[in-house]
C-alpha cells in the first residue's frame, strides 16, 4: 500500500497533531528523566569491587587487570579513564561518566566502573520482580 | 422478519446496541489474543482494543466510545484473571485517561480531527496515565521515567496503526446499509481531497 494512501486518511490537524507529538517526544529522549547526578564511583575488576571512591574529590587512580594498569581520573564529578593498556581503547573513547547509572568498561582488562546514585538509592537490598 | 413494523429511531437504538455489544466482544478477544504475544517489556503492548474504542466514537459518539473502552478493561482483565490487581489498576488508568482525551478531542475538534489523530492521542493517553499511577502508587523511583521516551514513542507508532486501522475499518463498515444513517455525520477528508487528485 503506497505510503501516499495512508496519508489520505489523516486530516490537516491529524499530521500537524503527529508533527508536534514527535516532537515532543524527540526532545523527551533529549531529557535526563530522574537521572540525578552519581555520588560515587564502584570499579570492578573480575567482578570483584576493588576501588571506591565520591565523586565530588578529584583524584587519579588506577586498577590493575590482565592486561596491566588502567588509569582513571575523577574530576568536576565525572570519571573517566585516562590510559589503558588494551588495544582498541574503546574505554578512553567512552568518555565521561556522571550520572547515576552511567558506565565505562574496559572489556579486554575487565575493568567495569559503575557509578552509584545518592544513598537514597542504595536503601534497596534487593528488588525482586 | 417484521422489522417494517418497528419505529426507526427504536431500530436504530436496538442496532447500536447490538453492533456496540459485537464492538466490546472484538475488543475483549483482541486484548486477550495480544496478552498471549510475548512482548519485551509488559507495558509496551500494541492496543489492537483501541482501534474498536475509536471506531465506536466515529460511528456512535462518546458515549459509545466510554462503554466500549470500560467494558473492555473490566472483561478483558475478568478474562485474564487480573481483576483488581496492580496490573489491572494501570491499565484502568490508562484506559480512562486515553478515552478523556479521545473523546474530548472528538468532541472539541469535530471533523477536524480523524481518527488516527484520536487513536495517537488515545495511545499517549494511555502511556501517560499508565506511568503516572505506576508511579504514584507501585515504583516510587525516578528511573521509571527512564522508560518514558522509549514508552511514548511506541505508543505514538502504534497509535498511528490502530488509527489507519480504524480508519479503514470505518470506510469498510460504512459501506454497508446497517451503517447508512451515520454517512452525513462523518466527513471524509479523505475521500474529498482524493476527488481532488483524481
Amino acid at each position: 500500500m503506497a505510503l501516499g494512501e495512508l496519508l489520505q486518511r489523516l486530516t490537516r490537524f491529524d499530521r500537524y497533531l503527529i508533527l508536534c507529538l514527535s516532537l515532543l517526544v524527540g526532545v523527551s529522549f533529549l531529557l535526563p528523566f530522574g537521572r540525578q547526578a552519581g555520588a560515587r564511583l564502584i570499579v570492578e575488576a573480575d567482578n570483584r569491587t576493588v576501588f571506591s571512591a565520591p565523586l565530588d574529590t578529584p583524584r587519579q587512580f588506577a586498577v590493575e587487570g590482565p592486561l596491566g594498569m588502567t588509569r582513571m581520573e575523577v574530576r568536576n564529578g565525572a570519571v573517566r579513564v585516562l590510559h589503558s593498556p588494551c588495544p582498541q581503547k574503546i574505554c578512553i573513547g567512552l568518555g565521561e561518566a556522571r550520572r547515576a547509572g552511567d558506565l565505562l568498561a574496559c572489556v579486554p582488562n575487565r575493568i567495569v566502573v559503575r557509578i552509584e546514585g545518592d544513598v537514597e538509592g542504595a536503601a534497596y537490598d534487593l528488588l525482586s520482580r | 422478519m417484521t422489522s417494517s413494523a418497528v419505529d426507526p429511531v427504536q431500530l436504530e437504538q436496538v442496532r447500536q446496541r447490538v453492533f456496540l455489544a459485537l464492538f466490546i466482544a472484538l475488543a475483549v478477544t483482541l486484548n486477550a489474543v495480544e496478552y498471549l504475544l510475548p512482548s519485551p517489556l509488559p507495558w509496551f503492548r500494541f492496543g489492537l482494543a483501541n482501534i474498536l474504542t475509536v471506531t465506536a466514537l466515529y460511528l456512535y459518539g462518546s458515549r459509545a466510545a466510554w462503554t466500549v473502552a470500560l467494558s473492555r478493561i473490566l472483561i478483558g482483565s475478568l478474562l485474564l484473571g487480573t481483576l483488581f490487581s496492580p496490573g489491572f489498576l494501570l491499565s484502568l488508568s490508562g484506559g480512562l485517561l486515553a478515552t478523556l482525551l479521545m473523546t474530548s478531542s472528538f468532541q472539541l475538534l469535530g471533523s477536524r480531527i480523524g481518527p488516527v489523530g484520536v487513536s495517537v492521542l488515545g495511545a499517549l493517553g494511555h502511556a501517560g496515565g499508565q506511568l503516572l499511577i505506576a508511579w504514584l502508587l507501585i515504583v516510587q523511583h525516578p528511573s521509571i521515567w527512564l522508560m518514558l521516551p522509549f514508552f511514548l514513542l511506541f505508543s505514538l507508532i502504534s497509535g498511528m496503526i490502530n488509527g489507519l486501522a480504524a480508519d479503514m475499518l470505518l470506510d469498510f463498515l460504512l459501506k454497508h446499509e446497517a451503517f447508512a444513517r451515520h454517512k452525513t455525520t462523518r466527513e471524509f477528508p479523505s475521500q474529498t481531497s482524493g476527488s481532488d487528485v483524481t
